[in-house]
């Protein structure tokens, strides 16, 4: 009852904004999906979030390794990374990395005075730096689902395989890898999702240029009142992150995701 | 988009507080005269029993503020008032009306969204017989809204490398070969078009109505030159200071900032500067009726509040009276002041009720292209 109040009522009303503002019909579907300006909007989202995640979840899944298999002292080391980016704001980390990225900032001087490039990068304040600072904040959400499942493999097995001859690296690439995939797909999806909803991050990375789907909503709304756009792009990313979710689920069953 | 103007004078202003360049007596006061009576309590302040809400883009409590303020007011029209912060956007406005909740007695907002909202039924007219039409700048006393204060969009530039020949046109701003450097402007559009239009070879009094493609033609010849486009006064401020920018389109009052802070390493020019007003707004059926809100709307027409706002904000007067009692040193802050207004145009609002929406969605898609 209070899912449904709280939550679908308010979302029946802003599905019904969009077919009805400014006037009846589907004019606002017909803008996303035209090819115009705001289904650039929709494509540069998701190619962003699909790299990001892409990047996040192999990082991720290094550091899950590790975190898992080894020593005691190397784990602690990796719990402190992963644990202190993960309690930093999301702003604080965005401008942090500014200052590391921009042309004149600590990346860029540091590669001249050594001499490896004799101009700054322009690594700031695009879609790189954007893509930089999404795969840092999402890592540590990577890592968690990973390394659960990492952990509940049966060391016995990998020890049994060793006995039986496989050298370490046939070990990893025939039993803990498939064994780790469940995994590997939970935080994919969970981090896609994630990262199709940033706000913040390419906000300020992006150097204005970067607008991704969560902000082009809030201009909508806030700045153009075109309520029926606003939330025609919400519905459609709901329906993308519900589509995410449901292959998902479908081709991983729930068992990856709970389990 | 004039509404981060309004925000980024607060912050400008918590700021001078915190570093002591201004008193909190002057901090309050300058609150008061900005219609930015920051929020008791931070939250939507209801009116009741024929308390005023004034909504305008607020921060932190000021808890000395509301009692200065409402002492002020409270004398000549019998009202306390109750102030919200939580931001007057085109948004917030419209949801209001709609809802059939307006809590909002007067709102600082954009001139040209309000036109647009006044247009669609949902603000009150400003009535003229209580609201004095002398005691603000000629052109500025709209049919739903009047300008409260003035702000320009200004070329702010590396005086350690452009001191001998300082860049003084639109032109000289997509001059990259005789300026080099990267650019910063407005991510939100305003001011953009018409500099666009001015280095394409407009002359300052044929801007308007804008022509959209010629100004697009040119705004993407200097697209990549651009550095960042800011969002907010303080990314402009430290693009300039920092030199990642040799050049912007800024607010005149940061640029200011930038030009102390540095030491006039940084410098501006009012040199094709695009004035813009704040209006002052009345949602229809607001608490307090609309007599209450027009009589004070009146009150915040003295030109001494106004000069104190200059003072502590760097916004121009919307009375002419008040630029005669300028301090000299602020004179060059004085956006509205005559000689300075001379060198700028004025944005006009009435051409951004009609067509800044469209206008936006094409410059974002253009910036993001």
């Amino acid at each position: 009852m209070l899912l449904l109040a709280l939550y679908v009522v308010p979302f029946a009303g802003v599905v019904s904004w969009s077919v009805t503002q400014p006037e009846i019909g589907f004019a606002q579907y017909w803008r996303i999906l035209s090819g115009g300006d705001m289904t650039n909007v929709f494509l540069r989202t998701l190619r962003i979030a699909v790299i990001s995640t892409t990047i996040t979840v192999l990082v991720g899944y290094c550091l899950s390794y590790y975190w898992v298999m080894g020593s005691r002292l190397r784990q602690t080391i990796l719990e402190v990374c992963i644990f202190i980016p993960f309690w930093i704001s999301v702003l604080v980390r965005a401008f942090g990395w500014l200052i590391i990225l921009r042309d004149n900032g600590m990346a860029n001087s540091f590669l001249m005075a050594a001499h490896v490039i004799t101009e700054p990068l322009g690594t700031g304040r695009n879609e790189f730096a954007v893509i930089v600072g999404m795969v840092h904040f999402m890592v540590p959400f990577s890592v968690f689902p990973m390394a659960t499942v990492m952990r509940k493999i049966d060391r016995r097995i990998l020890l049994a395989a060793h006995g039986l001859g496989a050298d370490p690296a046939t070990v990893f690439r025939k039993i803990f890898l498939p064994l780790s995939m469940p995994g590997v797909f939970a935080a994919f999806v969970m981090v896609l999702v994630f990262s199709v909803g940033f706000f913040v991050t390419p906000a300020i990375l992006g150097g204005g240029r970067v607008v991704m789907v969560a902000e082009a909503v809030f201009v909508q709304m806030f700045q153009t009142t075109n309520w029926g756009l606003g939330a025609a792009m919400s519905v459609v990313l709901l329906l993308l992150i519900g589509a995410i979710v449901g292959l998902a689920y479908r081709l991983l069953g729930v068992r990856s995701f709970v389990g | 988009m004039e509404n981060h103007f309004k925000q980024d004078c607060l912050i400008v202003l918590k700021e001078k507080l915190a570093d002591g360049t201004i008193d909190r007596r002057t901090f309050l006061t300058g609150l008061v005269a900005l219609g930015a009576f920051s929020v008791a309590g931070g939250h939507m302040a209801k009116a009741a029993g024929g308390d005023l809400v004034v909504t305008n883009w607020g921060g932190d409590a000021v808890p000395a503020f509301k009692s200065a303020f409402t002492d002020g007011f409270s004398q000549s029209a019998g009202l306390a008032v109750k102030i919200d912060g939580s931001g007057s956007t085109k948004g917030a406005m419209k949801a209001q009306f709609d809802s059939g909740a307006v809590h909002w007695d007067i709102c600082d907002a954009d001139p040209g969204a309000t036109k647009s909202l006044g247009q669609a039924g949902m603000v009150e007219k400003i009535d003229y017989a209580v609201v004095d039409k002398a005691k603000v700048e000629d052109g500025f006393a709209y049919e739903y809204s009047i300008a409260n204060y003035f702000f320009s969009y200004v070329i702010a530039y590396d005086a350690s490398k452009f001191a001998g020949d300082p860049p003084k046109s639109w032109a000289d701003f997509w001059d990259v070969k005789k300026y080099p450097g990267k650019r910063t402007m407005y991510k939100w559009m305003a001011g953009s078009l018409e500099a666009a239009l001015m280095a394409d070879g407009v002359p300052m009094d044929k801007l308007y109505p804008l022509d959209m493609d010629r100004a697009f033609a040119k705004l993407e010849e200097l697209k990549p030159h651009i550095v960042s486009y800011w969002d907010s006064g303080a990314e402009s401020q430290q693009l300039l200071r920092d030199g990642e920018a040799s050049m912007g389109l800024v607010w005149h009052t940061r640029a200011n900032l930038v030009e102390t802070d540095t030491n006039g390493a940084v410098s501006w020019t009012y040199a094709q500067g695009i004035m813009a007003p704040s209006g002052w707004a009345v949602i229809k059926g607001n608490p307090a009726g609309k007599e209450a809100a027009m009589k004070f709307i009146a009150w915040c027409q003295d030109p001494a509040r106004q000069v104190v706002l200059l003072e502590t904000l760097g916004s121009g007067p919307a009375n002419p009276a008040a630029h005669a009692s300028v301090p000299a040193k602020l004179k060059r802050l004085d956006c509205s002041a005559p000689e300075n207004r001379a060198l700028q145009v004025a944005m006009d609002m009435d051409w951004y009720a009609v067509n800044s929406d469209k206008a936006l969605d094409r410059y974002l898609a253009m910036v993001g292209g």
